[in-house]
């Protein structure tokens, strides 16, 4: 279950729960994207970064909804709690690695000449960025 | 403690917005890059909280907290994210502390309406309590779920 890789002790853990996410995603992969629309009510007072937010008034800090967040991290058996802070801290660095790799494999569209973003552009993105290694496997 | 699984992934919607906001105008993205984007995003939440939790761990606490995070990004070579994180945590800090100030300020309101005077004096100093507590432990307040697998 614990492997070293590069001087760096890793637990293979995630990359099963990865496996789990990732294959489940391909059965909610429509475009009624339901869970957009509306926020779980239950969620409510810890999802700062809510346009609903019940408290009113509170900027939307991060685009992505806390409360999913949470779910994903739940699927973790490890993880016991979670401050609001950390989930919100994983949410913004979420959204900053989906506009890095999108960016990075932008670079690869552009070398083949087209202005359409495709999966391959992704995967080469995965194989030459060392950032991205953890990828290596656990997409679809 | 059953989640759907389609819950388990990001909104199509957002994830969608934040690559073009990330892209120049003009460049599109086909359905399978912007799915193959979205599972990344979910492996990415699992693998930072994965490595953020042995941070926790490590120090003997059961709640991970944001500092575990950002030792997590550096383990995970994103120490790019570190100042646009640092900076985005003090202005949720902020937020949240101006939400509790506002819930407080309600709390206060309506006991002012009830006309409790004369209980009013114990009462405050419970709050007092209550508000250094929330302050200390601002993390811990009621916002911890219990992970329960």
């Amino acid at each position: 279950m614990v492997s070293v890789l590069g001087g760096r002790i890793y637990t293979r853990r995630w990359r099963d729960m990865a496996a789990t996410v990732v294959e489940s995603g391909a059965l909610g992969d429509s475009e009624l994207d339901r869970s957009g629309a509306e926020e779980p009510r239950g969620e409510g007072e810890e999802d700062g970064a809510q346009h609903t937010s019940p408290a009113g008034g509170h900027s939307r800090l991060a685009k992505l909804p806390l409360s999913r967040i949470k779910a994903l991290m739940k699927a973790d058996p490890d993880l016991s709690l979670a401050s609001q802070e950390s989930v919100f801290i994983i949410a913004k660095a979420t959204e900053l690695f989906v506009e890095m790799i999108a960016k990075d494999a932008l670079v690869y569209a552009q070398q083949g000449k087209r202005k359409t973003l495709q999966r391959k552009d992704l995967d080469n993105a995965i194989e030459a960025i060392d950032e991205f290694a953890f990828l290596e496997g656990t997409l679809d | 403690m059953a989640e759907r699984p389609e819950d388990l992934n990001l909104p199509n919607a957002v994830i969608t917005r934040i690559i073009k906001e990330a892209l120049p105008d003009g460049v599109n993205v086909s359905k399978e890059a912007r799915r193959a984007i979205s599972q990344a995003a979910s492996v990415f939440v699992l693998y930072a909280t994965s490595c953020a939790n042995s941070f926790a761990m490590k120090a003997k606490r059961k709640t991970l907290n944001a500092g575990d995070v950002m030792s997590a990004m550096e383990e995970m070579e994103f120490e790019r994210f570190l100042p646009p994180l640092r900076d985005a945590l003090e202005a949720y800090k902020k937020g949240q502390k101006g939400k509790k100030e506002a819930s407080e300020q309600k709390k206060k309101d309506k006991e002012k309406k009830n006309g409790t005077e004369e209980h009013d004096k114990s009462r405050e100093e419970e709050e007092e309590e209550e508000e250094h507590m929330e302050e200390e432990d601002g993390e811990n307040e009621g916002e911890e779920e219990d992970v329960e697998n």
